[in-house]
């Protein structure tokens, strides 16, 4: 029973947040002046209007979801990791170096590039939770810190010394990856590749290992009650730095299959102006942090964009309306996001509340 | 060096810290109530596009300025509301306010200018430059501190202000109380939570402020996410600052400057992504040198808001 009312409490939260969020929406609709039921109709054909139209959703959501599960791991032991879009950054230039300069067969150089993308992520990541649990620097502040440095880092490695000098476009962009490297599609002719099922395993593993496993248990032991989990033996500097490491390892992921799948090369830029990343933090926000609701959060949020470009398409209303929604659907799960925090205030209440 | 050095770069230094100097009393301020607002880039970014949209709306920078503060003010109550009253994670709530700002300042440009990416007029009046008598006509001095926009002095006047405020009067007594321990001040009949949201009223009025200097000071232009994480900044200052306005003044200015001689460096044939790292290179740097417990532990009690 209690297993299935803890699905249910995941699952219920976000469905709520989706009609305030259309709610939202509908209001800066007609803020434009526009059809809400056309939009919505729009909205929904641009995201499953067709198979091509789904592959497209998916193949956007791919990043979301890898960068979301890291986001939701660390979340999960109580750390704040807001570092994704640059350790998605590094890990897509890393991928892209690997496999532009990488001699031997195709398929392993592949494989070897997406291993690269994944350490130098987890190793961006490391860096933080290392500055943490060594130093006491504010977890929050370094990983966004650490955004801007890794974003401009890697603009600078393609505008000077790694730039694509075949073409004559004045694009900062790595040299184009060789096609026996590239990740495969799934389907002939569509947006989707194999990213997705790397994803979507990655999905399942992550609810295993936060359900079935010993580690996994002391994770959420220590973003439930730290004390509790520092008097049960968990060290939390070390839980830190593992969490980390994992977390860093999937967003660097993300961005290596980007790179691998879907652009072929690292282009400046590409990455976050995107916003893979935070669309990965709003996901974790609104599955509060459930390995497969992010997942599914996710596949919500990449809808909502790719929806947004068919509206933008097709009616009058610009396409800014989905950052809208995205918003109003994060804070309004915020607001009640009692769920994972809740045993804490209880706690708290038992020593004397302050309202 | 010589060069490097002159007296134009501090003053432009002065004109780059205030949106950081601002928005940190402001987190100054929540930090005193014990709440951690991660929000303030998402203020500020609401107080810049709110002070061009003022500005387009009644032609006037001061009623802009004004607008702006009243824009963010609003915004606030949205933080303060969530985070006091349902007790929410501060961290949380302050991150998808973030979002908020960003989703509601890209729309509203589409909406209200009919563009993408930045909004630009070259008909609109921005901030005047006011000279100071007597300070102007001091060498070095007076081009440095003279001739900055009002915002700039108001600024400056309100780090001794608020100095004052929180550590030689009763209400600001109380008020660093209410962050301390909330229990014992409610329990001597400090109203906790009415000081809590003129906290958090407070930050907005000084986001509001640091976001019309941003988008008004200097080009009077908008630009999507153009705070770049100023907001984040301000927050280190104010954790480096031990959250008393003199401190956070110290460590805002040492940002300002980075980011100033950055802005300076592109002309000596540096690449732009080096000389545009320097100032978040600088601030991981001061975290290192000078920590702060009480706050980071603040925010190591994540999920816990402090209260």
């Amino acid at each position: 029973m209690s297993v299935i009312k803890q699905s249910l409490r995941g699952l219920i939260q976000p469905l709520l947040a989706i009609i305030i969020g259309l709610v939202a929406g509908a209001i800066a609709i007609l803020i434009v002046g526009g059809s809400i039921t056309e939009t919505y109709v729009e909205m929904w054909n641009g995201a499953f209007g067709s198979f091509y139209f789904l592959t497209n959703t998916l193949a956007r959501a791919t990043p979301i979801i890898l960068a979301g599960l890291g986001i939701a791991l660390a979340f999960r032991a109580g750390f704040f990791n807001m570092g994704a879009e640059g350790q998605m950054v590094l890990g897509g230039i890393s991928a892209a170096l690997t496999a532009l300069y990488l001699p031997g067969p195709g398929w392993l150089v592949l494989i070897v590039s997406i291993v690269a993308g994944i350490v130098a992520g987890g190793l961006w990541s490391v860096l933080a939770g290392w500055l943490d649990a060594r130093f006491g620097m504010n977890l929050l502040i370094t990983t966004l810190l650490l955004n801007y440095i890794a974003i401009l880092f890697a603009g600078y490695l393609v505008a000077y010394p790694f730039k694509d000098t075949t073409g004559s476009a004045a694009m900062a962009q790595s040299a184009m990856i060789d096609q026996s490297v590239w990740l495969p599609k799934l389907f002939q002719g569509m947006g989707l590749h194999a990213g997705f099922i790397l994803a979507i395993v990655a999905a399942l593993l992550l609810y295993v290992f936060m359900k079935k496993t010993v580690a996994g248990y002391e994770i959420r032991m220590l973003g439930n009650n730290p004390l509790f989990a520092s008097y049960g033996g968990v060290r939390r500097g070390r839980m830190m730095m593992i969490a980390m490491l994992v977390s860093g390892g999937l967003a660097g992921l993300a961005g290596a299959g980007e790179v691998l799948g879907t652009q072929y090369r690292f282009l400046d830029g590409s990455l976050s102006s995107a916003s893979y990343a935070w669309s990965g933090i709003m996901a974790t926000l609104l599955a509060s942090s459930h390995p497969l609701g992010t997942a599914l959060a996710a596949i919500l949020l990449a809808a909502l964009q790719t929806g947004a470009m068919g509206v933008e398409r097709n009616t009058e209303v610009p396409l800014e309306v989905a950052s809208v929604i995205q918003a109003v659907l994060t804070l309004f799960v915020s607001a009640r996001i009692g769920y994972t925090f809740w045993k804490r205030r209880k706690e708290k209440q038992s020593n004397g509340t302050t309202s | 060096m010589e060069q490097l050095l002159d007296a134009a770069l501090f003053s432009s230094m002065l004109r780059v810290v205030t949106p950081i100097l601002l928005a940190a009393l402001g987190g100054a301020l929540c930090s005193r109530v014990g709440l951690f607002n991660v929000a303030l880039e998402g203020f500020v970014l609401v107080g810049a596009f709110s002070g061009i949209v003022g500005n387009y709306l009644f032609g006037n920078v001061w009623i802009a300025v004004l607008f702006a503060v009243l824009c963010v003010m609003l915004f606030s109550l949205i933080f303060g509301y969530i985070s006091i009253n349902l007790k929410a994670n501060v961290i949380v709530v302050g991150i998808s306010l973030n979002f908020l700002a960003a989703g509601l300042t890209t729309f509203l440009l589409r909406a209200i200018f009919d563009v993408k990416g930045a909004y630009y007029d070259n008909n609109m009046v921005g901030l005047p430059k006011w000279d100071i008598p007597f300070i102007q006509d001091i060498p070095w001095l007076g081009s440095v501190i003279s001739g900055q926009s009002p915002l700039v002095y108001l600024a400056l006047i309100l780090v001794a202000v608020l100095q004052f405020f929180l550590f030689k009067t009763i209400s600001g007594f109380r008020m660093r109380s209410v962050g301390e321990n909330p229990v014992a001040a409610q329990s001597i009949g400090i109203k906790v939570r009415k000081h809590q949201y003129s906290a958090v009223l407070a930050c907005g009025v000084l986001c509001g402020l640091a976001g019309a200097q941003l988008s008004l000071g200097q080009v009077t232009m908008f630009t999507e996410g153009m705070t770049a994480g100023r907001g984040f900044i301000a927050l280190v200052a104010t954790m480096l600052g031990q959250a008393s306005p003199i401190g956070v003044m110290a460590s805002s200015m040492l940002f300002g400057f980075m980011d100033a001689l950055g802005i300076r460096l592109q002309g000596f044939s540096m690449p732009s992504h080096f000389t545009q790292m320097l100032p978040y290179i600088v601030t991981l740097i001061a975290m290192f040198f000078f920590k702060d417990r009480s706050y980071l532990e603040d925010a190591h009690k994540a999920g816990g808001s402090s209260r």
